[in-house]
């Protein structure tokens, strides 16, 4: 048996100590609140009682002898005297010693009554009924089977309170309830009621199954059958669990032959006191018609053999009582092979620990704590399926589903808990992450040459389940052409050097369909640093790949490694810098200076169509052009593709700004998904340093001159795309030298609460400060650009000179 | 994004058989362009061939919403039916200009002087950008 003077691990004190005032000892925070104070208090007390201790063991020693009692009970007698005597366990402990050291034991009782009724004499009320009390307490201990303390508590303790009869009922394991002993009730009627089977609702199984014990104001008012209910219908009753140490051992029944009126708390504590002696009595009283049930209750040491036999994690708890006796805590006495943390912890440190700090949570809302506490009380197993178990690392409240089954086996408490099919769990939810995710795990072993593929794996390679599957050293064979570097480098890195390694390629499949495939695989190696395994898993990108390559306009904003950005960017870098390099320039054609910058849609879901072009057209023209396709994603993307490219062409016809853009509203137009685009062209001549251009619904050029920054006029042109035919007027500018020209999509200006009116004066503010270098300038717009709309944007400038 | 608190409104009323008057309030963009379309599609599906768009309580309208209109605008023409913007607020008016669809489209200043307009021309609005 655990007792108070259990030493404690320093260790386990680890907790800082804090009270928590007006929160219920019941409540789950209330219960952690107390073991924390309690382990605070415990690491103060250890080195103060110390030297304390060693007398108390002195008394506990003359308490074994005179009483005949277990040093445990010695020490609860010790504790509970004490409180009652308010004096310190250390102070009476002196008591007992010096009244050993000249005279009976029964004096140390007596000396003890008449000290105790001196000091409660100020309660006039309950002074009579305290000597009562502990006359019934001393006729109780010195009782040696329940029937007598029966007797003794009747004649001295409760006809004074105008009680008629009593009853002292046992509990058994499985909820049954056995008559210890009783008085006041005829012989026949204590043996018809010598036995009551589990779940059969009397007035006793109500006081067991209540914390605080029934009161019943009359038995007529509850209707529950208990013995000498004929003889006294409308009599009070009372029944209290009889428990000590957090155990309860069985009932004490008191009956009245009238409706029983509230009583006064001095009774009620009274009457408490008496249903714990009793409990001391059941305890170590046998049973006497308990024959049915074993008589050897296995200790903690056979239950640790058994639990070590099951294959369910289980815990063996051992009862952790405070200083005073009372139930605080259960030690993990052992956790078995199979144990298994629901959050994760080695068996070593949760074997040895209390349960509420192993288990903080399991004061909280799963009830853990309360269910073993109630078990290890009333002897009733628990079971209960899919109970929540809450482990609580670093601070990290980790939850489990298990099914959880608690018995007590003698003085300590078998837990069980089978946690929900953690594997089977795991591999279902896996599987379904690899469906979603598209991902094929695989496994080769290389010295066998076994291979393992999910079904996944075969679905990605178009191959039926029944088929072999492909080896990795086989891969480029079932790869396109152009990877077999990018394989032969991934087999390398795996195979030869032993690392993990990833790569993307294209798998060719055997029905004609290429998909873009990500393959991720790391060795096992045995102890002498041999590669035995090697596993991964394929994932199909190509859904991925395809956005990749509408991002072609963007920066990669993913890449994390040099490797991973090259896999990414293998064909998206080269249509990002056949199209448009985010920044460009300042390129020099003709005494015009160029420079491009290009910024992506902070959002991968807003890449947008936005498009920019520069390039000296056969007949020396220079073409200039900003566009920007409606809508986001890969549709706009790739109508950007074909606008710009189409424009390219066109402008090699040497037509002018606005037939250009004609033709391009009929590429618009013809365009599937109704495309709209707006753009704004322009063709410069560097002999005469004029601009001619056109807009197509498309935010007209910015001319900034003298530190004077103004939009060219809004010339008439319909979006792109909007109608089979349009017709786009053009202008022209005269440039002059230091002028600088701005082209730029709606990005750089747009704003909500904005008409495009203010934000564009806005931008020519940014543009009229001090003249900087051209790509200064651009940086500068970008920097400052009050747009709100997370939208791509380019800008081109130009600048005479 | 302030757009998120200012859910699309669009009413619908037929004042006549064929002529669907949809009046919008709220922002029209990206967001909000689909349902608009929904609403518009619906009329399309019952029938309508005329279609005017009351935008006075849109303070803001993007490409998206641009589309919408522009889309209706073309299944329209086909029917052969019409598209008339109705009083648009400066900054749609703005917009509309900007990117030239109010070459296409006519801009009325009131229900009245559009359903004038449906009477006068009742083949594709459309030719007028010639």
């Amino acid at each position: 048996m655990s007792i108070s003077e259990q030493p404690q691990d320093p260790a386990d004190g680890k907790p800082p100590g804090a009270e928590l005032a007006g929160v219920s000892p019941e409540s789950p925070v209330g219960r952690l609140a107390a073991t924390v104070d309690r382990l605070s208090r415990e690491v103060a007390q250890a080195q103060a009682e110390a030297e304390g201790r060693a007398l108390i063991e002195l008394a506990k020693g003359i308490l074994v002898e005179r009483l005949g009692c277990g040093p445990a009970q010695a020490a609860r007698q010790l504790a509970e005297l004490s409180e009652q005597a308010r004096m310190t366990p250390l102070e009476f402990a002196v008591d007992v010693i010096n009244q050993a050291a000249r005279d009976r034991m029964s004096e140390v009782t007596d000396a003890f009554l008449a000290a105790t009724a001196a000091a409660e004499s100020e309660e006039q009320a309950a002074e009579s009924a305290a000597v009562r009390l502990r006359a019934a307490e001393s006729g109780a201990l010195a009782a040696d089977d329940t029937q007598a303390v029966a007797d003794a508590l009747l004649e001295q303790a409760l006809r004074p309170l105008g009680a008629v009869a009593v009853a002292i009922w046992s509990a058994g394991s499985d909820g049954s309830l056995a008559l210890a002993g009783s008085a006041g009730f005829s012989p026949a009627e204590a043996l018809r009621w010598r036995y009551v089977p589990p779940d059969v609702a009397t007035v006793a199984r109500r006081g067991l199954t209540e914390r605080d014990g029934q009161w019943i104001r009359s038995l007529a008012e509850t209707g529950l059958p208990t013995l000498g209910r004929q003889r006294y219908p409308e009599g009070g009753r009372v029944a209290l669990p009889a428990g000590t140490g957090g155990r309860v051992h069985g009932v004490l029944e008191i009956a009245w032959p009238d409706p029983l009126q509230l009583q006064p708390p001095q009774v009620v504590r009274q009457v408490e006191a008496l249903a714990e002696l009793c409990a001391h009595t059941l305890e170590t009283s046998t049973r006497p018609l308990g024959g049915a049930e074993p008589r050897v209750l296995p200790d903690a040491a056979e239950l640790m053999d058994l639990a070590d036999g099951l294959h369910d994690p289980a815990l063996v708890l051992v009862p952790h009582l405070d200083a005073d006796g009372n139930l605080v805590d259960f030690r993990i006495q052992h956790v078995n092979d199979r144990f298994l943390d629901p959050a994760g912890r080695p068996r070593a440190v949760v074997g040895g620990a209390l349960l509420l700090q192993a288990y903080p949570m399991a004061a909280g809302e799963s009830e853990l704590f309360q269910r073993v506490e109630r078990v290890y009380a009333t002897g009733e197993p628990f079971r209960a399926r899919r109970m929540n178990l809450t482990a609580l690392v670093d601070q990290v409240p980790l939850s489990a589903v298990a099914d959880i089954s608690i018995s007590r086996h003698g003085n300590a408490v078998l837990l069980i808990w089978r946690i929900e099919d953690e594997t089977a769990r795991l591999a279902s939810l896996l599987q379904h992450a690899q469906r979603l995710g598209r991902i094929g795990g695989f496994e080769e072993n290389l010295l066998t040459g076994e291979i393992t593929w999910n079904g996944q794996l075969f679905d990605l390679y178009g191959r039926p389940q029944t088929d072999t599957p492909v080896p990795l050293e086989q891969l480029p064979a079932h790869a396109h052409p152009d990877d077999a570097v990018t394989i032969g480098r991934f087999l390398r890195t795996l195979l030869h050097r032993r690392r993990p390694a990833s790569a993307a390629f294209r798998l060719a499949r055997p029905d004609g369909v290429t998909r873009h495939i990500r393959v991720v695989a790391e060795p096992v190696l045995d102890t002498d640093g041999r590669p035995l395994l090697v596993r991964g898993a394929y994932q199909d990108i190509s859904a991925q790949h395809w956005t990749e390559v509408a991002l072609a306009a963007t920066r990669d904003q993913l890449a994390h490694t040099e490797q991973q950005a090259h896999e990414r960017n293998r064909l998206t870098l080269q249509l990002q810098h056949a199209i448009m390099p985010p920044a460009q320039g300042p390129l020099k054609l003709d005494g015009l200076q160029v420079a491009v910058r290009y910024r992506p849609a902070e959002t991968e879901q807003l890449v947008g169509g936005d498009w920019y072009d520069v390039v000296v057209l056969p007949n020396k023209l220079v073409l200039l052009c900003v566009g920007d396709v409606a809508g986001h994603g890969i549709e706009a993307a790739t109508s950007m593709v074909v606008l710009r490219n189409a424009l390219r062409g066109l402008a090699v016809t040497g037509a002018g700004p606005g037939q250009l853009l004609s033709w391009l509203n009929i590429v618009a137009h013809h365009l599937t998904g109704a495309v709209t685009a707006t753009a704004v062209c322009g063709l410069y001549d560097p002999a005469r340093r004029t601009l001619t251009w056109a807009r197509a619904g498309h935010l007209p050029p910015v001319l900034v001159r003298d530190r004077q920054a103004a939009p060219l006029p809004l010339v008439k042109g319909l979006l792109l795309g909007a109608v089979p035919e349009a017709v786009y007027e053009e202008a022209e500018v005269q440039l002059a030298a230091d002028d600088t020209l701005l082209m730029y999509t709606d990005g750089l200006i747009e704003r909500r609460d904005r008409s495009v009116e203010e934000s564009l004066a806005h931008l020519l503010t940014t543009v009229r400060a001090a003249p900087t270098p051209l790509d200064q300038q651009l940086d500068r717009l970008l920097t400052y650009s009050r747009s709100d709309t997370d939208d791509d944007t380019c800008l081109v400038g130009v600048r005479l000179g | 994004m302030p757009i998120a608190q200012d859910p699309l409104s669009v009413e619908v009323t037929l004042p006549r058989e064929d002529v669907a008057l949809l009046t919008v309030e709220g922002y029209l963009d990206v967001d909000t362009a689909t349902e608009f379309q929904h609403h518009l599609a619906n009329q399309l599906h019952h029938g309508r061939r005329h279609f005017l768009l009351d935008l006075s309580a849109v303070p803001f309208m993007d490409s998206s919403g641009m589309n919408i209109i522009l889309r209706v605008y073309q299944e329209a023409r086909e029917l052969p039916g019409s598209v008339h913007i109705i009083r648009p607020t400066s900054a749609v008016r703005r917009i509309l200009d900007l990117t030239g669809v109010s070459i296409t489209v006519p801009v009325s200043e009131s229900v009245e002087e559009a359903l004038a307009r449906v009477d006068g021309e009742p083949g594709p609005a459309g030719a007028r950008e010639d």
